[in-house]
């Protein structure tokens, strides 16, 4: 059962391999998606359609994702962006047998520990949403209109380190997200995606 | 006292202090242990990295993070750029990445000032890296090393270490002719790019052994903020004299690039060498130079025009040794007694059915072109050899090639008067036409299942022209299949070795019928394909026109009296063995789709495991990191049968193939299945056979095996594979 699915995985990398890097378009409809959360439960991106929609492509492991984190400053981004009525949607699309692979409560654990304030975690372990996305690396940032069009397709700031502090970055979300709260068309609607590559299963 | 000084110096720059994170030791060496003040020294980062784990080039693609080297040096020394040796094109092919597996050693030239003092300089760096395997770790580490300044240079151990490195670096070759333009306009964020290059370098240096297009040779781009060049590198170059590369290019802001810049790499044998590359990028093609559209399929690479003339001529070499290739050899016995009974002719007949003969051909080949251009034209995807694929076509052979058979054992004769021997001496030549031209018809009838060296790369570009294009491609090779039968008709002087006519030609001509039976017995083993034990209603349809034919002979050509009821009966024979034995038991014109069933394909027990081919059985196989050695070919095909017997379906191959856990796929071009001629399409041929060997990497591009294999060739083939 598992070599099949193994199987089942390592044909829908492939086929998706040609359409990855054009898998979805900023000024386009988003492709919608239904995926399950750590607890259980569906989500559909349709369903928030009328709100604003931030995907996460999410790897604590990766330094990269890590730094924002263990600074504070996504979190930051979260909670204010959460009490603007923003959604927001960690995707985590590493395969279960990396070491980096979350089970749900190892996750719900991560979500406490780091006070990650996020509408879902998303068990992606099969890579169906990161492929469909074309999701490069963790962070690689995804933003939606209340229309549900992709206007911002990229990476999360400007320095591409591990290291830095992220507040004295340029942050792409942030700007699109103020853009559209104030009705403005987003400034920066696509940025090369920095960090670590997806753990995808193969 | 000095003497302690050098020596305690000597010893300072060979303990170089190293630095290391979890997975990757980094240290600091130098070319050399003394140098001269206004020298520039070579040093070099070392980096090792345990195994699986990587670092990344300048340029980390996709992901991950290029190596950094914060220098903290004594006033009057100056650090240049990073030097980077060559990196790898790291997997998933998702999320392409370049970097470095085991070792990578980064130079760094440092510029001493004129004016340094003599002593030992502490030179130290902050190294940063980003080090991954299934997880990535950001490393970082301080080195440092001691270099003396003396009057005179002195080389230290690692000297030869960094030398070795440098050479893994690109290189700049001033006469590197290189270009590179759009394409097409923009298609979204992303645009199409061709990158054309030559190494036909006259005057290249000597040392740089720089081969032409080889599996291993890429494009690696630079970083950019703006756009991205993406990693697949699509080849479209034909000929080994000029490389054309297609590349996207993905925007992110900002206009299009003006200038794009990278490293070419070619590789020669295991030897990779690097050419760094600075191109304006043209908005337009460079005049001359045309990219053909890709197909309306879309997703085949289109050839670049090659100039027009050397297809031409490889399209007429590829007829030329089509007269040799299996397929034609039986027509070649049919053009000897040819030859034997035109010899006794005066030259000018002689010549005149040379030029019949050729005529035929033509018209054949015009047939042939005009049937691709329409199947083009109707949307559909045309293949050299595709009326093979059509049984109704395959049982029209057979009949027709039965019947000559039966001509040449002297069952019947075809003339238009009726007595061959009373005929008189204009009918006799119009007889000679006749035959000659029918004889060109036969040749090109039977040319289409095989393709030969040359005619593959024609063709291959042939079929993705326009009409007057194809047109002119399959005259050439028609004047190629033709050539030799008119020069030799043209001296006649060259045929005085034939014997002179006589008693035993008619002996040679039933002899030779015998190759024409073989014939048809491979072509009625086609048809066996198509119409499985059915086929049997075949073998008595043609054992009824044989007969029907023998009665047509003998009483009605030869026969002295009622030659109207002997034509009836004949005429009866082939209409009923017609309705009765292919309309109502073989039911020809519907033949039996066989189920395209998965599973083992083995020809013997000990025989080669194949697997049928499809796009996700490949997917499949070289996902999960097997070599894959891929045979397109078909029941019709000769020259992929003689392959296969002397060269893939060997004890040598087959143990090969097992030892190096490798998957043999088998792609089946007898009923000309679409996702096969797309996958031709693809690798720019028309026709079978095509063997490819995928190499374990799935990274790597195929190789290509040629038309004709020998065991080597395929075993050195999946040799380089399995690296």
């Amino acid at each position: 059962m598992i070599k099949l699915m193994k199987i089942t995985f390592a044909l829908f990398a492939a086929l998706t391999l040609a359409s990855a890097a054009l898998a979805v378009e900023t000024g386009k409809p988003a492709p919608d998606f239904t995926g399950t959360d750590i607890n259980g439960k569906t989500v559909k991106l349709s369903d928030y359609k009328g709100k604003i929609v931030v995907i996460e492509s999410y790897n604590s492991d990766c330094p990269f994702c890590n730094n924002q984190y263990k600074t504070g400053a996504m979190q930051e981004l979260q909670s204010d962006l959460a009490s603007k009525g923003v959604v927001w949607l960690l995707v985590n699309s590493v395969n279960p047998n990396n070491s980096s692979h979350r089970t749900p409560d190892q996750a719900k654990q991560e979500i406490a520990d780091k006070k990650i304030v996020a509408t879902a975690w998303l068990d992606d372990s099969s890579g169906a949403v990161g492929h469909l996305y074309g999701m490069k690396t963790t962070p690689h940032m995804f933003v939606m209109d209340k229309t549900g069009t992709l206007v911002y397709d990229g990476a999360i700031d400007n320095k591409p380190d591990p290291m830095h502090d992220p507040r004295t970055a340029r942050n792409y979300v942030r700007e699109a997200m103020d853009a559209l709260i104030a009705g403005k068309p987003v400034p920066v609607a696509q940025t090369k995606p920095y960090g670590c590559g997806v753990k995808y299963a193969n | 006292m000095r003497h302690i000084g050098i020596i305690l110096a000597g010893w300072f720059c060979l303990a170089a202090f190293t630095a290391s994170a979890a997975h990757t030791q980094v240290r600091l060496i130098l070319s050399a242990s003394t140098a001269r003040p206004g020298d520039t020294v070579l040093v070099g980062m070392d980096m090792k990295m345990e195994p699986a784990w990587h670092t990344y080039w300048r340029n980390p693609g996709a992901a991950g993070m290029a190596t950094k080297i914060e220098w903290q040096l004594p006033p009057g020394v100056t650090a240049d750029d990073i030097q980077w040796p060559l990196p790898e094109k790291l997997p998933p092919a998702e999320v392409t990445t370049y970097g470095y597996d085991n070792e990578v050693v980064l130079l760094v030239p440092l510029k001493l000032a004129a004016d340094l003092k003599p002593g030992p300089l502490d030179l130290k760096a902050k190294v940063s890296w980003l080090e991954c395997k299934e997880a990535c770790i950001p490393g970082s580490g301080s080195v440092e090393a001691i270099l003396n300044i003396g009057t005179e240079t002195k080389t230290s151990g690692d000297a030869a270490t960094i030398e070795s490195w440098k050479s893994k670096t690109p290189k700049i070759l001033t006469n590197l002719v290189a270009r590179a333009w759009w394409e097409k306009p923009a298609n979204g964020d992303t645009r199409p790019l061709i990158i054309e290059w030559s190494a036909s370098l006259k005057d290249q240096t000597p040392t740089y052994n720089i081969r032409l297009i080889t599996e291993g040779s890429d494009f690696f781009p630079d970083a950019n903020d703006n756009f991205e060049i993406l990693p697949a590198t699509e080849n479209l170059s034909s000929s080994p004299l000029d490389v054309y590369w297609r590349k996207l290019v993905k925007k992110y802001e900002g206009d299009w690039p003006k200038e794009i810049s990278g490293v070419i790499v070619t590789k020669s044998g295991n030897v990779r060498t690097g050419l760094e590359v600075k191109l304006p990028v043209s908005d337009k093609a460079p005049t001359g130079v045309t990219i053909l559209p890709e197909s309306s399929a879309g997703g085949t690479p289109a050839l670049p025009l090659q100039p027009l003339w050397q297809m031409l001529l490889y399209a007429f070499i590829g007829g030329l040794i089509l007269n040799i290739m299996p397929c034609v050899l039986p027509v070649i016995a049919l053009k000897i007694l040819g030859f034997v009974g035109e010899a006794r002719s005066e030259p000018r007949h002689v010549r005149k059915l040379g030029l019949v003969y050729a005529f035929g051909v033509l018209v054949s080949f015009l047939v042939l072109a005009a049937v691709v251009i329409g199947v083009k034209a109707a949307g559909h995807r045309a293949g050299w050899g595709m009326q093979f694929g059509s049984p109704v076509f395959v049982v029209c052979l057979t009949t027709l090639v039965m019947l000559v058979a039966l001509n040449l054992f002297g069952v019947f004769e075809v003339t238009l008067g009726g007595r061959a021997l009373d005929a008189a001496g204009g009918l006799a030549s119009k007889h000679g036409a006749a035959g000659a031209f029918f004889n060109g018809v036969l040749a090109t009838a039977l040319a289409t299942p095989c393709t030969a060296p040359f005619l593959s790369i024609a063709l291959g570009f042939a079929f993705a022209q326009k009409a007057p294009v194809i047109l002119l491609m399959f005259l050439a090779v028609g004047v190629g299949l033709a050539a030799p039968y008119v020069v030799l008709s043209w001296n006649p002087a060259w045929l005085k070795f034939l014997p002179k006519p006589g008693a035993w030609m008619e002996k040679f001509k039933i002899a030779m019928g015998f190759p024409m039976l073989a014939t048809a017995v491979w072509l009625f083993n086609l048809a066996a394909g198509s119409y499985g034990k059915s086929v049997l209603w075949l073998g008595v349809f043609l054992v009824v026109v044989a007969f029907a034919a023998w009665i047509f002979g003998e009483f009605v050509q030869r026969g002295r009296a009622r030659k109207g009821l002997a034509l009836v009966i004949a005429l009866i024979l082939l209409v009923g063995g017609y309705a009765y034995a292919l309309e109502s038991q073989l039911r020809w014109r519907e033949p039996v789709t066989e189920a395209d069933a998965t599973g083992s394909l083995k020809e013997s027990a000990d025989g080669i495991d194949w697997q049928r081919w499809s796009p996700e059985a490949m997917a499949k196989a070289r996902a999960d990191g097997h070599p894959v050695l891929v045979d397109f070919t078909a029941d019709w095909c000769l020259t992929c049968q003689v392959n296969k017997k002397t060269s893939i379906e060997i004890p040598s191959v087959r143990a090969k193939l097992k030892s190096m856990n490798a998957i043999a796929l088998l792609g089946d071009y007898t009923r000309f299945p679409d996702n096969i001629t797309t996958e031709l399409n693809r690798f720019s041929r028309a026709g079978v056979p095509l063997v490819l060997v995928h190499p374990k990497n799935p990274e790597a591009q195929p190789i290509v095996l040629p038309e004709i294999l020998t065991p080597g060739i395929v075993l050195d083939a999946l040799d380089r594979a399995a690296r």
